[in-house]
């Protein structure tokens, strides 16, 4: 059942049009992320939600209700700013405690609460800190807990981990999907991160110059990208135009870009595969990047510069060698939408392997 | 944008004690400004403010704050530059010091550099014995007076701009061959000239208005030393309000004039630093 | 190295002409009225600083410095938060009018509140029905002295607000805090500083203020006359010691404001680098 929805949503800022007729549907107990590019619009969406902004037109809809003209502090809404916006002037206990003091709940009651969430944050001794003797992790848990504290119904964030080193990020992705699936609050964060999405969302919400253009859990976007820029902002994809040049694909009509993913791609050394032997198609080496765990090759074909992935276990590849190159799959666009196309060798039982 | 509210309340309440404290103190009185100039009659505005000694009354105002202010730039440049790049005893005391005109009563101010600069006084009778030059009662005298209020401005706008020039840019220069002079013409000028601009049509403006540490330094020797300011004080002492009120309005002239000249000029010189107004 | 070494010989010469500079302009003129203002010895300082006229005027002083200060502090901080946390139409016209005061000369400043409150003005029978006198009065010396002062805290205040951004006042309303909650917890720590810098600005620059209190001061002594008319009326009457002892206070006074605003700075920049 729909909790958060948002219907026809319109929104302007001056002449730049920055939510175009949005329209979602978001679970009670989900883990939601509204992924784009910067300038998408996601944050807008986020902070139409919160009250933060009101939409030129169409309905936000919480628990049944439309609160378009409920104050963000009665939408029951927990907010984490991107830079946390914890008071600069006040302890973390003075800052988790203030929503509290706000609605007026006895002094003993807040103790119970900031002290129940200091151990749910792992920050017990921190209470008497200031935010600027917190370090980057410290303050985004402190943030959180602020948030959580008068017990929201709804919890935002806003890029969440964007001001965090990439080492802490990681283990900050993991504690907060933890902890939000811990306390199953209905969660939705902006992010911009392909990454962070997938790996901590349960469901994404893609965005891309004011629009939704797709949404759906990290599998599906991944395998069933909808519209070609989920397609190539998914991934790391690469933009192919004479697709049908290849060997085993087709041109569909009304379509001329095509994206292939490192994953679609196999690279093998002269004769080191005898499944692809004849399917294969010749390429060039041109770079080598290490990446620790696998090795990522970049070789040439039909004067595109392909990507793929190669095990450290594998024999080694130079540059500039002669290598064979099999494509599993494309991403095809027609017209507005995309096809999944498979080679025909796959599927084409006449076609020897 | 109309139907943007923000979530932060007190919007009605901030806007309310702020109009009403405008109005009050700025709005009605510029208002009846406005009305009573309206009623001016064109001929007797214009008798007014060309009589000569109106019209030197501008000059002697508008040539002495001129002098002066060039002054302050040169020296609040040199302050500026000691202040930022320099450390030397007595640093801190300079820098508490350069606020004294902004802190020190005007007519105080005039009375000491009145008397410091009469032909017997101190500084006065050094210049008249040695070079027979008068400084108190004459416009000297005024150049004197204005120098002391504009001294804080150029320099208090230059210096903040100053300490942000990364010094990589003067290394930079310097790397690649460039002699002090020419880092600092090249270099170092173009990316504090916004500032002296602002900081010479502050003091310039300032300096034109002046009237406190003035009058007591001047002489107010019609067709000498009368200052504009001081024009229209003994036509509010008659009672002649069409007269003050005819020489003011050439005076806000020219201060519109000075302060958009200094608008042009921030948006000329930071167009060409971003490429864009 | 050479960058340096030619440096050197720059900074004596240009710290030599900015002390001889300074020393001339600045010093001179303090050293020199501390002197006068004791030629007669301490009893006639005394004597001219304790004058019936003296301390009324510089009573007369006070009261419009304190009348000016609390009525720029309530509007500093109103139009300071107006500007900054709000997005609304007019926002430019309004930060001008905020400005304009200072850009124009006291005299005109003046001027124009003769032209609106004198006799004249088609305000004046109101006000006069009611006995109000502003114009030759105390009312009209502290009007000008707001007008004089009138942006100085608002000034201040601004960029601090700017830097400090709206995020925590945003989270503080999403909580569900009132506007009085919100300025005394969450924003009023960050601007303490910059306020105590422009009520110490402003108090310095109303208690010194000539031009426009001249044009609105009917001169009265022992009751329009506030410590500088008082000093210029006994110049005038070549009583220079008396001006030199009445303005000798007055030096003190822009001595305290310029040491408070080293000293205000000192802790603000101190707090402002805790709180990076």
């Amino acid at each position: 059942m729909a909790y958060v929805e948002l219907h026809d949503i319109n929104k302007h800022f001056k002449k730049f049009h920055a939510s175009k007729d949005i329209n979602i549907s978001i679970e009670k107990g989900k883990l939601v992320a509204l992924l784009g590019p910067s300038g998408s619009g996601k944050t807008t969406i986020l902070r139409m939600i919160a009250g933060l902004e009101q939409p030129d037109s169409g309905e936000i809809i919480i628990d049944g209700k439309v609160v378009n003209n409920v104050p963000g502090s009665e939408r029951g809404i927990g907010f984490v700013f991107q830079n946390y916006a914890l008071f600069r002037y006040m302890t973390v206990y003075d800052n988790i405690a203030f929503g509290l003091r706000v609605k007026k709940v006895p002094e003993d009651k807040i103790k119970e609460r900031v002290t129940e969430l200091l151990t749910l944050i792992n920050c017990e001794g921190l209470e008497k800190r200031y935010p600027s003797q917190l370090s980057g992790g410290q303050k985004q848990r402190v943030a959180f807990a602020r948030a959580l504290a008068p017990n929201p119904q709804i919890l935002l964030l806003d890029e969440p981990f964007a001001a965090i080193d990439a080492k802490v990020r990681l283990e900050l992705r993991t504690w907060l999907r933890q902890m939000i699936t811990k306390l199953n609050i209905t969660s939705i964060f902006v992010t911009h991160d392909q990454d962070e999405a997938i790996e901590v969302a349960d469901e994404i919400i893609v965005t891309n110059q004011g629009k939704v253009e797709q949404s759906g859990s990290p599998q599906e976007l991944y395998k069933y990208p909808a519209t070609p820029f989920v397609a190539q902002f998914i991934g790391n994809s690469v933009e192919v135009n004479n697709y049908d040049e290849f060997k085993h694909f087709d041109r569909k009509a009304n379509s001329s870009v095509a994206y292939i993913r490192p994953e679609f791609v196999s690279v093998f050394k002269k004769g080191e595969s005898v499944q692809f032997a004849n399917s294969a198609e010749e390429a060039v080496v041109e770079d080598i990047i290490f990446r620790g765990s696998n090795i990522e090759i970049k070789a040439r074909i039909h004067g595109n510069l392909l990507s793929a992935i190669r095990s450290i276990n594998d024999n080694e590849i130079k540059v500039g060698e002669v290598v064979d190159l099999f494509i599993y799959r494309i991403y095809v666009v027609e017209d507005d939408h995309v096809i999944l196309a498979t080679n025909n060798s796959l599927v084409d039982e006449t076609i020897v392997i | 944008m109309n139907n943007r509210r923000s979530v932060i309340p007190g919007f009605g309440i901030s806007l309310g004690i702020t109009i009403t404290i405008l109005s009050i103190v700025v709005l009605i009185p510029l208002c009846s400004l406005v009305v009573f100039s309206a009623k001016l009659s064109l001929s007797e505005f214009v008798y007014t403010v060309t009589r000569p000694r109106i019209l030197s009354g501008y000059f002697v105002s508008i040539s002495t704050a001129f002098i002066a202010s060039v002054v302050n730039v040169v020296m609040g440049l040199i302050l500026a530059w000691i202040l930022v790049r320099y450390d030397f005893k007595g640093k801190r005391f300079i820098d508490g010091i350069i606020e004294l005109p902004f802190a020190l009563p005007t007519a105080v101010a005039g009375i000491s550099l009145t008397h410091l600069t009469t032909t017997n006084g101190w500084v006065g009778q050094i210049f008249y014995k040695l070079f027979g030059i008068k400084i108190a009662y004459t416009r000297i005298g005024i150049t004197v007076a204005l120098i002391f209020i504009g001294i804080p401005f150029v320099v208090r706008s230059v210096q903040p701009v100053l300490e942000k020039i990364d010094i990589q840019y003067e290394e930079a220069a310097f790397i690649l061959g460039a002699d002090s002079r020419t880092t600092f013409r090249k270099v170092i000028f173009p990316e504090i000239l916004p500032a002296i601009i602002s900081g010479f049509t502050l003091a310039f403006a300032r300096s034109i208005g002046e009237y406190g540490s003035v009058v007591f330094i001047a002489g107010n020797t019609p067709y000498e030393t009368e200052i504009a300011p001081l024009l229209i004080m003994s036509e509010l002492q008659e009672y002649d309000y069409s007269a003050a009120t005819s020489i003011a309005l050439v005076m806000l002239g020219i201060s519109v004039i000075i302060l958009s000249i200094n608008a042009v000029a921030q948006g000329i010189v930071s167009k060409r630093v971003n490429g864009k107004a | 190295m050479e960058l340096r070494k030619e440096n050197k010989v720059l900074k004596y010469v240009l710290v030599t002409i900015s002390f001889i500079f300074l020393g001339v302009f600045l010093i001179l003129p303090l050293i020199y009225i501390v002197i006068t203002a004791l030629k007669d010895g301490i009893a006639g300082y005394v004597n001219a600083v304790s004058d019936e006229y003296a301390i009324k005027a510089a009573l007369l002083t006070i009261k419009a410095t304190v009348f000016a200060v609390i009525v720029n502090t309530i509007f500093g901080i109103s139009a300071a938060w107006l500007i900054t946390k709000y997005a609304f139409k007019g926002k430019k016209i309004l930060s001008t009018f905020i400005d304009l005061p200072v850009t124009v000369s006291p005299i005109i400043a003046g001027l124009i509140y003769v032209l609106t409150f004198g006799r004249q003005s088609s305000l004046y029978p109101i006000l006069d029905s009611y006995g109000i006198q502003i114009i030759f009065a105390v009312p009209g010396i502290v009007l000008a002295t707001i007008f004089v002062t009138f942006p100085f805290i608002s000034r201040e205040l601004i960029p601090v607000l700017t830097a400090q951004g709206s995020d925590e006042e945003e989270a503080a309303a999403l909580m569900g805090a009132g506007t009085a909650k919100i300025f005394r917890k969450v924003t009023f720590p960050h601007i303490k500083w910059a306020l105590l810098y422009g009520i110490v600005l402003c108090t310095a620059r109303a208690m010194g203020e000539f031009g426009a209190v001249s044009v609105l001061s009917g001169h009265l002594r022992g009751k329009t006359n506030t410590l500088p008319l008082y000093i210029e009326l006994l110049y005038q009457g070549y009583d220079f010691t008396g001006a030199f002892a009445a303005s000798s206070i007055l030096v003190v006074l822009a001595i305290v404001v310029l040491i408070l605003r080293l000293v205000i700075e000192k802790r603000g920049q101190k707090e402002l680098d805790l709180n990076k």
